[in-house]
Formats: structure tokens, sequence, C-alpha cells
């Protein structure tokens, strides 16, 4: 891995870095430096500003900065996952929702307690993505996939709060966006020594964690107890990105990139990569925030969501790295050979579906919150208003579940799900341009831009994983990283308080209500069309089931037939994403229940699959107009309150 | 006046005649803003239902919305199954909902005001849409009166604050202990200072809504005299202790000076009463403080 970097070494580098950083900051301060002696004026506003907001926002930057790619080179080393990071295993979202939560319970009480809740939600995520990736032996893809989920849910679960008590939308936003305004000494005077401790801490982990490099079985026969080791260094990691985003909210993607660039320039070793990577860092984001002030002086950028933007490429130019073994064979279950249940179940599924749809239309609350049966005289006046609701729940439950199950069977992933693809985050970010660039789009307009998003995403997908040969595990893990990308690209919108920013979460939230019946019908053709296409496709998913080697001999032309089956899926989400929004988890856990009724073979799973979806969408769409009545909750939301602890649970079975 | 005057008579030639033609009495208006909520009740009409009712004594808190008045739901939301039930006979709504448009329509006539949209003045818009939304209530007299009675009520605390020399005024909205929401541009607030002859101390950019987020740092830049104003909603319990702990806001001459005052929840996306509210309750406190 010798480069054309290598020669300039990783101190070089470092010092150019700090240098650049450190001169945009001087050029800022320089003429203001005068006011910082002359104190005989009285009251000077320049020299305020100066010692107690640009300077500590400086020092801000740069122990943030170090503290976060010191906890990025803590993780990759230990998990040997070039990928690890503070925001790629999820770690800063948890800090972010548990932060987010307490502030809405707790107003009063986030000020003392913030350093503690933060540290308890980094650890939960920690602790979630461990326990899902601990049966994988910590495999880097399971690690990484698992803490990209974990990041978006807790980003979703900040959303629903969000939404609930919309008043409170852009100081949130601001916290998760992570911004590194100052007003006092007080945050960089509080993090710097408790970074300094857990800085020693690291390095006592050290010995350990050199050897480690040795691999496991080296270190275990020197008699360590690497178990112990490891669970130190990682503990020392999250507790640094707790207290980074207790003290300034989510700073994106400089974990990842800062020990990149260190191992890039030749810093392998851990010694100096535990000395560079920090600097590296340090200068990353003084050098980022440095920037946004040049750019765009006077306008409110939170700095964590800028990183954000600009470390979504990097981590999807690093994919190549990452070590993803081939998964030549079908996992077990997913085998075509197994015999269907009784056609009875078949006939049951399908009255369930009709009867769920009847009820998603016929049962209600009327507007003194009492429960009725629709009655006939209010026909004609309700159910124009339900029925294009329960209809395009009902379509784009379908097309979810058929989505879900041609992405499972395609990639040999149970947890590869339409929302995972990033086709959906997509369509938001299209919305999003929409809200820009108009002041009121009518929604025709914003299913254009959403179409359009949804579309540009496809291609990037597409082009990402051609040059991989469609590799399965790559293609979920390039749409997810994706996703996380255009989410920070929408928090620096929402960030700034505008009221557009809550009609954008509005659609991330996933809700029926703006469906019409031009809607209603298309979701419902886009769904027999695409249900029609995926059973005429059948064959080559069982055929690609069989492995690409035996699929070929068989005549198939395996990379076509991953093209065309990854361009319908892809298409069906653009579609249904437009109705329910980009995180409804549908399409995750409709192939799953199917499995569970008994369904084996691939044309009978995908009827089953999309059926249940069907079911799961309307109920949940119906859930979400009654709980709080006559307030409505969006079924996007509500399915992906369900839909998470199921994707966690798939996750740790198997990746 | 002048001005406003000539703008109000060219728009009452563009209302439709048949909005124009109905009835008041007996009918069933919704709204789905809370600033034209207030203003019906300025015009003596109570709204049949009206949006996120119960989040309205926190921001609106005046006048209060009589008893009866049937919740809508969210404004992200609104209930169209309740809304379609009550058979309004009319519906009143913004840009901001543009995309419902098509559903509304189909329930009842809908009547879009615009305030807060890019170029213009959310004050002088709000003179405008109530008298706009008057002669399609037939409450046309009861309008110029109101709106007279404003003009009346705005020169007289003109003239109250002209006696003292007023100082600059800052109003914002803590967001968290490092950030506020810093009102002025063309909003509410910004436009009804000015029409009391306040001078805004905040003369940096704000959106159409009136209103730019700010890192706190940012309230050093504004001119020594000023006094600032917090609006109450939205403020975290503890801003005040914690911000003891800032030398950058301690040392502000308005903190030094104890130049800060709070004010409760006016609405800063309202209309004409919002801004009446807002102008006493400002002129209240920087009348105490500076006399």
């Amino acid at each position: 891995m010798t480069n054309a970097f290598g020669r300039f070494g990783a101190p070089t580098l470092s010092a150019l870095l700090l240098g650049l950083a450190l001169s945009l900051g001087l050029l800022e301060i320089l003429p203001e430096l005068s006011h910082l002696t002359d104190t005989s004026t009285g009251y000077d506003a320049k020299r305020l500003m100066l010692v107690y907001s640009t300077l500590p926002r400086m020092a801000t930057a740069l122990v943030a900065g170090a503290a976060l790619a010191l906890a990025g080179t803590i993780l990759q080393q230990v998990l040997r996952n070039p990928l690890a990071s503070p925001t790629t295993l999820g770690v800063s979202a948890g800090a972010n929702l548990a932060l987010v939560s307490a502030m809405l319970l707790f107003p009063s009480l986030s000020g003392l307690t913030r350093d503690g809740v933060a540290l308890l939600g980094s650890s939960f995520a920690a602790l979630a993505i461990f326990w899902i990736s601990a049966k994988h032996g910590f495999s880097p893809f399971a690690l990484v996939l698992s803490g990209l989920v974990v990041g978006l849910w807790c980003g979703a679960a900040a959303a629903i709060l969000v939404l609930m008590n919309d008043q409170y939308l852009s100081g949130i936003f601001i916290w998760g966006a992570g911004s590194l305004s100052q007003q006092s000494w007080a945050v960089p005077f509080s993090l710097a020594p408790k970074v300094c401790l857990l800085a020693v801490l690291a390095l006592l982990a050290t010995r350990p964690l050199l050897l480690a490099q040795l691999g496991d079985a080296g270190a275990r026969s020197l008699g360590l107890p690497m178990k112990w080791a490891r669970l130190f260094a990682l503990s020392v990691a999250i507790a640094l990105s707790a207290l980074v985003t207790s003290a300034v909210g989510v700073i994106g993607f400089v974990g990842l990139v800062a020990p990149q660039i260190a191992r890039l320039v030749g810093a392998r070793h851990m010694i100096s990569q535990l000395t560079w990577s920090p600097v590296i860092g340090a200068s990353l984001l003084l050098l980022t925030d440095q920037m946004i002030k040049l750019l765009s002086p006077g306008d409110f950028i939170p700095t964590g969501a800028v990183t954000a933007l600009l470390g979504g490429p990097v981590l999807i130019a690093l994919l190549p790295r990452l070590d993803i073994a081939p998964r030549a064979l079908p996992a077990p279950s997913q085998s075509s050979t197994g015999f269907d249940p009784a056609p009875t179940v078949a006939v049951a599924l399908i009255v369930l579906v009709l009867l769920i749809t009847a009820a998603g239309v016929f049962l209600g609350r009327s507007p003194d919150g009492s429960w009725v049966w629709l009655p006939i005289e209010a026909w004609d006046q309700i159910l124009p208003l339900r029925t294009p609701r329960v209809i395009a729940a009902l379509g784009c439950g379908l097309v979810l579940g058929a989505t879900g199950l041609i992405l499972q069977r395609l990639t040999g992933n149970e947890m590869a799900s339409p929302e995972i693809l990033g086709v959906s985050a997509g369509a938001t970010t299209g919305v999003a341009s929409a809200l820009l660039l108009f002041s009121a789009p009518g929604l025709a307009t914003q299913l254009g831009f959403a179409a359009a998003g949804a579309l540009m995403v496809l291609v990037l997908i597409f082009l990402i994983s051609a040059r991989s040969g469609f590799g399965p595990n790559r293609v979920l893990l390039a749409g997810i990283a994706i996703g996380a990308m255009l989410d920070a690209g929408i928090g620096v919108l929402a960030a700034s308080g505008d009221p557009r920013g809550l009609a954008l979460i509005r659609w991330m939230a996933g809700s029926t209500y703006f469906v019409d019946n031009a809607i209603a019908g298309t979701a419902l053709l886009i769904s027999a069309v695409g249900l029609a296409a995926a059973l005429l496709l059948c064959r080559w998913l069982a055929l690609l089931n069989l492995g690409p080697e035996t699929a070929g001999e068989l005549g198939l032309d395996v990379r076509v037939a991953r093209a065309v089956l990854f361009g319908l899926a892809a298409l069906m989400t653009a579609a249904s994403t437009l109705v329910v929004g980009p995180l409804s988890f549908i399409g995750l856990m409709a192939p799953h229940l199917a499995q569970g009724l008994g369904f084996r073979q691939p044309a009978s799973q995908l009827w089953a699959s999309a059926s249940v979806g069907a079911c799961l969408l309307i109920i949940a769409d119906w859930a979400g107009r009654m709980i709080a009545f006559p307030y409505q909750i969006p079924a996007g939301l509500l399915s992906a309150l369900v839909g998470t602890p199921v994707l966690l649970m798939l996750l740790r079975r198997r990746v | 006046m002048k001005r406003r005057d000539v703008l109000v008579s060219a728009l009452a030639m563009t209302i439709s005649p048949s909005l124009a033609a109905t009835e008041a009495e007996g009918e069933r208006v919704v709204s789905l803003d809370y600033g034209l909520a207030s203003t019906m009740l300025a015009l003596g009409v109570t709204p049949t239902g009206v949006v996120s009712l119960k989040n309205w004594d926190e921001w609106v808190a005046e006048p209060r919305m009589p008893p009866g008045v049937i919740d809508l739901g969210t404004t992200a939301e609104i209930n169209l199954e309740v809304l379609v039930s009550i058979r309004p006979s009319l519906i009143l709504s913004t840009p901001f909902l543009a995309a419902l448009d098509g559903k509304l329509s189909a329930i009842a006539p809908v009547a879009t005001f615009t305030i807060y949209a890019e170029g213009g003045e959310a004050l002088d818009r709000s003179y405008i849409e109530t008298l706009r939304l008057a002669e399609i209530l037939n409450r046309s007299n009861q309008a110029r009166r109101f709106l007279a009675d404003a003009d009346a009520f705005f020169d007289r605390l003109k003239e109250r604050i002209r006696r003292f020399s007023p100082p600059p005024v800052a109003v914002i909205n803590f967001v968290d202990q490092r950030h506020a929401r810093i009102y002025g541009g063309p909003g509410l607030y910004g436009g009804t200072m000015k029409r009391i002859g306040l001078e805004n101390a905040w003369n940096g950019q704000a959106n159409y809504w009136g209103f730019e987020t700010i890192g706190l740092e940012r309230l050093a830049e504004l001119d020594e005299g000023t006094h600032l104003i917090a609006v109450a909603p939205l403020m975290p319990s503890d801003v005040f202790s914690r911000l003891q702990e800032s030398p950058l806001w301690t040392s502000l001459p308005f903190v030094r000076r104890d130049r800060v005052s709070t004010i409760p929840g006016v609405l800063m996306f309202g209309m004409v009463q919002e801004a009446m509210r807002f102008a006493a309750l400002v002129a209240d406190k920087i009348e105490a403080a500076h006399r």
C-alpha cells in the first residue's frame, strides 16, 4: 500500500494541514489583534468577540477534532476495520438521540447531566452494534452496516421527537447538526482535560493493542487478556465520542477521515497513528470551520453537518478497501427447495389483506373521538378522504414487500431492504431542493423533484456497484452511505430554523396524508406492474440463489440479471418512497413474516411477502390515524418504530 | 398610511365576487392559521375549527379562543375527516399549505391569505389581508374600525415612547444556551417595532418569516445602548443562570446595565392582533426600564 504520499510522511502532512488551518484562523483574527492589548476603551465588542467567541471556537474545533480522530483511530485499530469511526458505528448518533430525548423530557436537567446522558446514549448504540456483530466475529462489514443502521435509526427517532414537538424544531437540529459557535471558554476548558485524560488512558491501552496488531493468536499466546484490553480501548473511544457530542453535537466523519489520511501518508504503526491522526483531525475540523466562516460570513451553517456532507463521499471512496467476503452460497433458510404451506394458507392470506383493507377504510373515529364503523350516510363525505390513503398503503405495502424479498434474495442478505438502498434518501433530497427553490411548491412539483432525486441516487449506486460487479453487500453499504450523507445535507437546511424544515421532516416521516385518487391509483398500478414483472423474473432469482457460478453454468448472464433485478427494485422503491417516505422498514419485515408463514418457493414467497407488506402498512397507517386522534402520526414513522428492532434482531442472526 | 390605502382599494377589486357575496351570519368558517383565527376573533367571528388548538395558549395566548371550537389536529396533518364532518362553509388557508389546496377545495371554498412570503412586509400585508378577510366575512365595517383602532393604538404607543428617547431594541428567542433566533427583516416583530418608532438593533439579514438563527456571540455586534427582549416560548428554564458563566454574555452592555427583559408568548407569525400585543408588551418593558 505504498503510494506517492508515503514519502512526505505523516509528520509533514500533519504540520502542513495544521499550518494551513492555523493561518486561516490567523487571517481571521489578525485585523482584530490590536483590540487584545487595548483595554482602555471600556466596552469593545470586537475584543469581546475575539476573546470569548472566535478564539474559544477555534480551540473547540481543535479539541473536538483531535478527540474524534483519536476515537476513530482506536476504533479502527481495535476492530481492525478501516471504516470504523464514531459516525459509521452510530455512536455519535446514539449520544445525540439520548441528548434530544433528555432535552425534551427534562429541559432543565440537560445542563447538569449532559455528559452522562450522552455517554449513556453512545454506550447503548455501541452495545447494540457489538451485540449484533459479536456473532459474526466483529466482522468489518457487520459492524459498519449495523453501525450505519443504528445511526440512521437514531436520526429517525430524533425526527419523531421533533415532529411530536414541532416548536423545538430548530434547537434540536442545531444540536444534531453540530454547531461550534461559542460564547465562552467553558466548552473547550471542560472538554480539553477530559480528552487529555482519555488520551492518556488510550496510550495505556497501546501496549496490548500493539500486540493486537500481530493478530489475536499472537496476543493470546503471550497470555494477555485480549478481550479486556479491547473492551478498555473501545470504552475510551466511546467516551471520547460521547463527550464531544455532549459538548458541541454531532460532528460527522472527522473520526473516519483523519485516521485514514494518517494511514495514507504512512502512519501505519499504532504509536504513529495515535500521534498523528489527532493532529490531522484537529486541523481538518478547524480548517472546515474556518472555510465555512470565510465562504459564508454571517450565515448560520452548522459545522458538523458540513463535515458529514464532505465525509460521505470519502466513505464511499473507501468502500473498496473494506474486506467483504463474496457470498457465493445462499443462506440455508433462503433456499428455494423447501415446500410451500397448504393452499389454504395462501387463500387465508389474501382474505386477510381484503379484510384489513376493509377495516382500514370503515373502522375509525368520529370527531368527538368515539369509535364508529362508518355509517352509510357518512360514506360520501368520509370515503373520498379515507379510501385513497388506504389504497395507497395497500399499493405501497405490496411494492415494498415484494421489493424487500427481491433484494434479500438478490443479496443473499436477510437484512437487505429498500430503505437501505439509499434511493429513498435521494427522493428526500429531491423534495428538499424543491422546497428550497420554490417558496411553496405544489404536490406535483414535490413529487417530480422526489422522483428525480431517487433516480440520481439509483444511477450513482449503479455506477459505484458496477465497478464491483454488483457485489451485493457493497451495493447495500454504498446505498446506506449515500443515505447518511443526504441526511447531513437535510440537517444543514433544517438547522437554519426555516419552517420549511418542518415540511421536510414531515416528508421523511412518510405519511399517506397527501395521497389523492390519482396517486392512490398510480400506487396500485405500479404495484400491479411491479409484482407482475417480479413474478416473471422469479426464475432468475431462483437461479441466482444457487450461486453465481452455478447460475452462470445454467446459462444465466449473472451481471445482466442482477442489474435488471436491482433496477426493478430501485424503481419500485422510488415509487413507494414518494408515498410513504424513506423509513418504513416494511420491505425488511414482510419477507421474514412471509417466511415465518412457511412460504419457501420464490414465486409464492414473493406474493406472500407483498401481501404481508400490504397488511403491515395498512395497519400502520390506520394506527397512525387513530392513536392520537384528531392528531395524526405518519405511517412511515410508526412502522419504523416497529421495524428497527426487527432489523436489529435480524442483523444479529445473520448479516 | 396613504400607500396602504391605495393597496387596499386595489386589492378589494380583485376579490372574487362569489366569495365576497357570501353571508357571514350562520357561517361555519375554519382557520388553518393562528393569525387568521385571531383576526377572525377581532372581527367578531368565532371560528368553527382551528389547527393545533391545544398549543394556542402557549403560542398566541391572547386573545383567548372561546370554548366549543374544534381542534383540527397539527398543521403538518390537518385532520381532513374532522374538517369535512364539521361541514365548514369556508376554509381560511395560507400559501404554506398550498399542497393541500386540492383536497381542501373539495370540502369547502378555500380563501388563501399571504402574510409571510418573499417581497413584502408582514405588518403591511396583515392590514391588507385583514380587510380582504373582512370583505369575505362581510365584516368590512368592523375591520375598518379594528384597523383604525390598531393605528390609533400604535400611534399612542409611538407618542408614549417618543417622550423618553428609546434605546434600540433587539428581540430574540433562546433556542438553547448557545443559539437564538433574532427577529427583524420583513417579519411581524420587526415591522411592529418600526411602526411604534422603536429602532431594531438587529440590522442583519432575516428570512421572510422575520428571523435569523445566530450564535449568541453575535449579540456583541449590537449597539451598546441596546435593550434586549427575550420572548418566552422555547426558552430553556435555566438559560439565564447558565449564561452567567459566559464572560461574553456578562460583558454585553445590556446585560451589565440590566437591560434584558422577558415577555410572554406572542405569535411571531401572526397578524395585527399579535402586532398590537407585541407592541404593548415591548413598550411597557422599555418604558419601565428607561423612563
